[in-house]
């Protein structure tokens, strides 16, 4: 094939693309028949390509002349498109030969890196460089604004949620703690009647069964006399008030003097007797007066 | 002039300027690589185009804009074409944007005139192909190559910035090294977008680098900026360590991304020594883009028209019995 080229002066064909004419009947039969192979011709003449180069190519010139710099390797791009991966080669590439130049400029003794205080007509106006730096500065700042509006909206949620599970908790705490109390109280209550020495204890720690009845018996339910059994500081007087005018109030002409009221000794309150009040302490000047009354106290007399 | 002046007082080698030992440099002269560019424009050129002008004449100091008014541009009577004392004076002086795309000719001209012996050509066409001429103006090789993805400096990503028209460090990718018409780009480009040393509105100091990558069978071209961080010299035994620094680089811009058409054995003309057979042209591009959306509509028309004919086609004979007869 190249051998019919030699009839033209100088250009080189390129082999890929025959001429027609040159084709065999052999190679077209195949099931293509009718297709018609591409015409194209292109020009790549390399002797001469050779020549005018070196006819006017710069001779003999010290490198600080052109400064110019070819990378080591050459550049392999999988992907084009890829802009990240095409923009950090030529990045690579511009480096290294970015420090090559340095090191061949410090050798022919031309000084390379601007000083500081060198000021002169930049390529960019002052006023360009401060929209990039502003555009700098402005993209930062809506970063930071995103991110803090997103931790925002996070630590809300996340707030609601913990503010929903600490009223409940805290309401439930509530709950609990009045139901324990109930139940030490009747506890108490129902201690005194048998054994009388455990108010040494606080509230009882342990729930158990006394849970559950306790919750089922609220704020009703009567002591041993009759009497509303809730009677701790703040429902005294509601147990008073009850007692005294609730379901129909008390009735006037009731049995008084029983052998249950004989038996209840709710009144009873040892701790009293314990000592720890001024007024009963066994010295204080009351207790004794009320020693003297009851000593000197005999039937029929007055002192 | 001012060369010959220099040598007839007699030279008093400068700080700072490199003598070859061996005497190469016959003239004796600063500047031994000589290299001045004209920088031209076509009509039509769009805004984009215009910019890329004016930034490739801030980054070449050794170069010189042809001065181009927009609605002032006169066409070359053809009369006066064949005569090439009288067009250049009529063009320089009128201060035209050239409109003769095809008598490209003239620039050599132009080129002689303004004392330079590189061109570079914007050519536009159709508003919005830009073709950018490179050449070596008395005689030397020519190329025409198609500019695309056109990125100027004013664009705000690119946050670099240097010297105006401080010479820079041209930076190859190996390939130039491999083909015979790679190694004439390069020195085309070497020559066309090197600084030469002492060039009169050249700075003294080197802080950009310009980059040209072969991808994709095209040239790529990036600038950047050369930042260097001394970094904190290590105390310690060591008195005599270096600052090591940290050479980083931030893109000036603009960047562009060149496809070669044609090498010419001239200047703006002669034999086609290189084409490239991977080069499609934009109008073909643009037509062929057009006919796979024109085919579509052409399928549907087709097919109607064959539904049309089917019809016809499919006519059935009345029928004896037909209301029509029977009723007559």
């Amino acid at each position: 094939m190249l051998d019919d080229d030699e009839a033209f002066s100088e250009e080189e064909v390129q082999e890929e693309d025959v001429a027609l004419e040159d084709l065999d009947e052999s190679d077209i039969e195949g099931e293509d028949e009718d297709l018609v192979t591409e015409q194209r011709i292109t020009v790549n003449n390399q002797p001469a390509l050779i020549r005018i180069y070196n006819d006017f190519k710069l001779k003999s010139l010290p490198w600080i002349e052109t400064m110019t710099v070819t990378s080591a390797e050459p550049l392999v791009l999988k992907d084009v498109h890829n802009d990240l991966e095409r923009e950090l080669a030529f990045y690579q590439q511009a480096l290294s030969a970015a420090k090559e130049g340095r090191e061949k400029t410090k050798a022919a003794g031309v000084q390379f890196s601007r000083p500081d205080d060198y000021f002169a007509e930049m390529v960019k106006s002052d006023e360009h460089m401060e929209k990039v730096r502003q555009r700098l500065l402005d993209e930062t700042a809506s970063i930071k604004a995103a991110e803090e509006a997103r931790r925002q909206r996070d630590l809300k949620k996340f707030g609601k949620k913990v503010q929903v599970e600490k009223l409940q908790a805290r309401q439930k705490q509530k709950a609990d703690e009045l139901e324990k109390i109930k139940l030490m109280k009747r506890k108490r209550k129902g201690a005194d009647d048998m054994t009388g020495g455990e108010d040494e204890f606080d509230i009882s720690l342990d729930d158990g069964d006394d849970s559950k009845r306790g919750s089922k018996r609220a704020k009703g339910g009567k002591d041993a006399k009759g009497n509303a059994s809730y009677r701790d500081g703040k429902n005294f007087n509601r147990a008073r008030k009850d007692s005294k005018y609730g379901f129909g109030g008390k009735k006037r002409f009731a049995k008084s003097n029983t052998a249950e009221s004989a038996a209840d000794i709710s009144d009873f309150n040892p701790r009293k007797n314990k000592g720890g009040f001024n007024k009963w302490s066994e010295n204080s000047q009351s207790s004794q007066r009320e020693k003297q009354a009851r000593q000197s106290e005999t039937p029929g007399i007055k002192g | 002039m001012a060369t010959i002046f220099k040598a007839a007082k007699g030279r008093k080698p400068t700080a700072g300027h490199d003598q070859d030992a061996n005497g190469d440099v016959e003239m004796k002269d600063k500047r031994i690589n000589k290299q001045r560019v004209l920088m031209l424009s076509s009509r039509g050129i769009n805004f984009r185009q215009r910019h890329l002008m004016t930034d490739l004449e801030a980054l070449l100091p050794h170069s010189k804009k042809g001065i181009s008014k927009r609605h002032n541009s006169i066409a070359l009577p053809h009369s006066i074409h064949n005569d090439s004392l009288v067009t250049p004076l009529l063009i320089a002086s009128s201060d035209a944007k050239l409109d003769a795309k095809s008598k490209l000719g003239v620039l050599n001209e132009l080129a002689d005139l303004n004392n330079c012996n590189n061109c570079i050509f914007f050519e536009v066409r159709k508003r919005q192909d830009l073709y950018m001429w490179l050449a070596k103006t008395p005689n030397g090789p020519s190329v025409k190559l198609h500019v695309q993805n056109i990125h100027t400096m004013d664009e705000l990503k690119m946050t670099g910035n240097c010297l105006k028209g401080s010479r820079h460090i041209l930076s190859f990718d190996q390939t130039f090294d491999t083909a015979p018409h790679w190694t004439l780009m390069k020195e085309l480009f070497t020559q066309v977008f090197g600084v030469p040393r002492g060039s009169r509105r050249s700075k003294p100091f080197i802080d950009h680098v310009l980059t040209f990558s072969i991808a994709d069978n095209r040239i790529w071209f990036r600038n950047y900026q050369v930042i260097e961080k001394e970094l904190v010299k290590t105390a310690g035994a060591a008195g005599k360590d270096k600052d090591r620094e940290e050479t980083a680089l931030v893109e000036i811009g603009p960047r562009f991304v060149m496809n070669v058409i044609r090498i010419f054995d001239g200047s703006f003309g002669g034999a086609t020594v290189f084409e490239n057979p991977e080069f499609v042209s934009p109008n073909m591009v643009r037509a062929a883009h057009r006919r796979d959306k024109a085919v579509k509509y052409q399928a549907r028309n087709a097919a109607i028209a064959g539904r049309k004919m089917k019809l016809e086609e499919s006519v059935i004979e009345e029928d004896e019995l037909s209301t029509r007869k029977v009723f007559a």
